[in-house]
């Protein structure tokens, strides 16, 4: 197929791909979360450790609060994922992405000295998946695909039109 | 897509502008919709799956007929008050009589508590004199100390009875086989109280787990233990002391011995026929047979042995002998440090399962060499694997990547009734006629042998075997 921009087909079928696996992740983890009876952020909170520790463990004594927490956190994940994969306002959505794993991975870190009890499946130094999914969502903030392979290009023809 | 296909035939060239849409742009702005349909179907397969599982590991008891039943409780110590609890949760039982020697404390709370709960019931110092009075009896409750099972079990069957009798069946096995002859030739009920076999998470792990799906492989090994603190004599408020004249005509030299009966030859069995019974029979059931040879190492190494005849700590080595091969089981009592609590514990070459009656306590644990558990999740067997939690890892050789450790499955029935519930439940079911004894006379009486040898064992100092027809009464 003939593309808008100078990405090569293969560039492209790369980061749709990562786009689409990224968005999928996302998407189950909100509604994994929305589907078990009662989830609550607050355990993950309580466990932090790192700076701000303090703000997150006052959050997560706050019933109100952790109302809100968990609400934005569970759609947050379900529109971002749903975004990446239909590839719907996908620099927005890599942009929120990153904002929300940020916040996991300052709440919960690996660094050095820091010892928790909730178990990881892995074995990690100071750079988790957190991080890297963050890096890669950063990727597809700077090469969005949305325009050429999602609905972004089909909003911003809608927008053109409606500017015009 | 299908928005593509209504644009058929007014495919121009795309203006310059960039505000129309022809057939391509739609078919590249949707071309990644689709995956929320394959997301859709393995979210919906991901479901039904959990769903099926969860509902798989959901038992029901019904209720069944529930005609009213009399019933009398003998020995109303400890356990006859947990016993009388738990009836009193159960729909359709009426206490008719209480008989408890120490009429003025135990016998008195007893009544108390059931005359608040609208029960008429007479109280009784001698059970002879309550099976002459009582006419309108279904069933009695047995919960006096060991040595008086057998006597009281005995006449209350032969007074057309049927008879909950708690463990241990009887202090001596000459007691535990009248017991036996006695059901048989009434033909009254004699259900014995090792509850456990009532227990759904045990009937779970047996029928489920170890019969049906084989989990654990070939069983090579068992162990169990009941581990306790240091506990203090058991003693009375003084007022409430018995005459000495009543103890003796029943059998106790002392009020602390009347207390303390566990600990005396005679009257009791020491903690390893006290706790022991239980945990043991679970061996016996597990394997599905009595064992074939069993050494022991015990004795009062911690209390007075003049007020603590029986052992305060006995370890014992069985070995059982099943169809699969031999299974060589250790279990110890301890009485002067609580270490771990109580459970048992049985190991196959596929996997382990760790069970207690204590608080749904318990696991199983697949042996990383045995094929995949998945089907059995999927049919609610067990639960999903919860990764265990890495023990301190530092130091040790690890995966590249994965911590490696055994998932614990969780055992996926949990029981929050009073633990005798189902097993006392079981009992009334088959005296209205609807169900079968888990615990009839001659499983009670193959525990005993198998319990009480031990004892023997400690005293021989060396490895005793049972005779295969020693289990059996002719
Ligand atoms: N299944 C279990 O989990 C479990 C738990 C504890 C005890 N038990 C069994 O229950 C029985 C009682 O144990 P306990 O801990 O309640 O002991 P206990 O000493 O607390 O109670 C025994 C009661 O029986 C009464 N009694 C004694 N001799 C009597 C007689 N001849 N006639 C009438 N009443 C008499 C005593 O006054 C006392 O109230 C024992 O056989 C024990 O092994 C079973």
């Amino acid at each position: 197929m003939a593309l808008d921009t100078k990405y090569t087909n293969w560039q492209v079928a790369g980061l749709v791909a990562l786009r689409v696996l990224i968005g999928w992740h996302f998407l189950y983890e909100g509604i994994a979360k929305l589907m078990k009876p009662g989830w609550t952020a607050a355990g993950y909170l309580l466990q932090s450790k790192w700076l701000f520790s303090g703000l997150f463990h006052a959050m997560a004594a706050n019933e109100a609060v952790m109302d809100a927490v968990n609400f934005l956190n569970i759609w947050g994940l379900i529109f971002i994922g749903l975004g990446l994969i239909v590839g719907a306002f996908t620099r927005a959505a890599s942009l929120a992405g990153m904002a929300l794993i940020l916040l996991y991975y300052v709440c919960n870190p690996p660094l050095v000295g820091l010892y928790y009890t909730i178990p990881s499946e892995g074995n990690y130094l100071i750079v988790n998946k957190n991080i890297v999914e963050l890096a890669a969502l950063f990727v597809l903030f700077l090469f969005p695909t949305g325009k050429i392979l999602g609905m972004d290009r089909l909003i911003s023809r809608l927008l053109n039109r409606i500017r015009s | 897509m299908s928005k593509g296909k209504n644009d058929k035939g007014k495919s121009e060239k795309k203006p310059a502008d960039g505000t129309t849409m022809d057939r391509r742009d739609f078919l590249q702005g949707m071309a990644t919709v689709p995956v929320l349909g394959v997301f859709g179907a393995a979210l919906a397969g991901k479901i039904i799956t959990d769903k099926r599982s969860e509902s798989a590991a959901v038992r029901k008891t019904t209720a069944g007929d529930i005609s009213d039943l009399n019933i009398a409780l003998l020995g109303a110590g400890a356990e006859g008050q947990v016993l009388m609890n738990a009836c009193l949760k159960i729909p359709g039982i009426r206490f008719k009589a209480v008989c408890d020697i120490w009429t003025d404390y135990n016998q008195l709370r007893a009544v108390r508590i059931l005359q608040k709960y609208k029960h008429d019931v007479t109280g009784y110092e001698d059970y002879r004199e309550m099976l002459d009075k009582e006419k309108d009896l279904d069933a009695v409750l047995i919960a006096t100390p060991d040595f008086w099972h057998a006597e009281q079990t005995i006449a209350c069957l032969e007074a057309g009875l049927d008879v909950y009798c708690e463990k241990e069946m009887s202090n001596t096995l000459e007691g535990a086989a009248r017991m036996v002859e006695a059901a048989r030739r009434t033909g009254k009920l004699l259900q014995i109280g090792h509850q456990r076999r009532s227990n759904p998470r045990y009937i779970h792990c047996y029928e489920k787990l170890i019969k049906e799906a084989g989990l654990l492989g070939r069983i090579t090994s068992a162990n169990g233990q009941w581990n306790r603190s240091v506990q203090p004599d058991l003693g009375w408020p003084a007022r409430y002391a018995i005459d000495p004249a009543v103890l003796k005509k029943y059998g106790y030299a002392s009020m602390h011995q009347f207390r303390n009966w566990r600990w005396y030859r005679g009257l009791g069995g020491g903690p390893i026929v006290d706790l022991g019974s239980h945990q043991i029979d679970i061996f016996n059931w597990f394997l599905e047979t009595p064992p074939s040879a069993v050494m022991a190492s015990g004795g009062t190494d911690y209390y007075d042995r003049a007020t603590h005849e029986w052992y305060d700590t006995v370890l014992a080595l069985f070995e059982y002998e099943t169809d699969q091969g031999m299974v060589r089981a250790s279990y110890q009592t301890l009485t002067t440090n609580s270490s771990e609590g109580y459970f048992e514990n049985f190991l196959g070459d596929q996997g382990t399962l760790n069970i207690s009656e204590s608080a749904n306590r318990g696991g199983v644990y697949r042996e990383p060499s045995a094929p995949p558990w998945d089907q059995w999740v999927t049919q609610g067997l067990l639960s999903k694997p919860v990764p265990s939690l890495p023990v301190d890892t530092a130091g040790a050789v690890l995966d590249v990547r994965e911590t490696v450790s055994p998932d614990k499955h969780e055992i996926p029935v949990t029981f929050t009734d009073p633990y005798h519930q189902p097993h006392l439940e079981n009992f009334f079911n088959a005296v209205r006629g609807t169900g079968t004894l888990n615990c009839p006379p001659d499983i009670g009486y193959e525990t005993a042998v198998t319990v009480l040898k031990v004892n023997d064992a400690v005293e021989a100092a060396r490895r005793l075997r049972y005779g295969k027809d020693e289990f059996r009464i002719q």
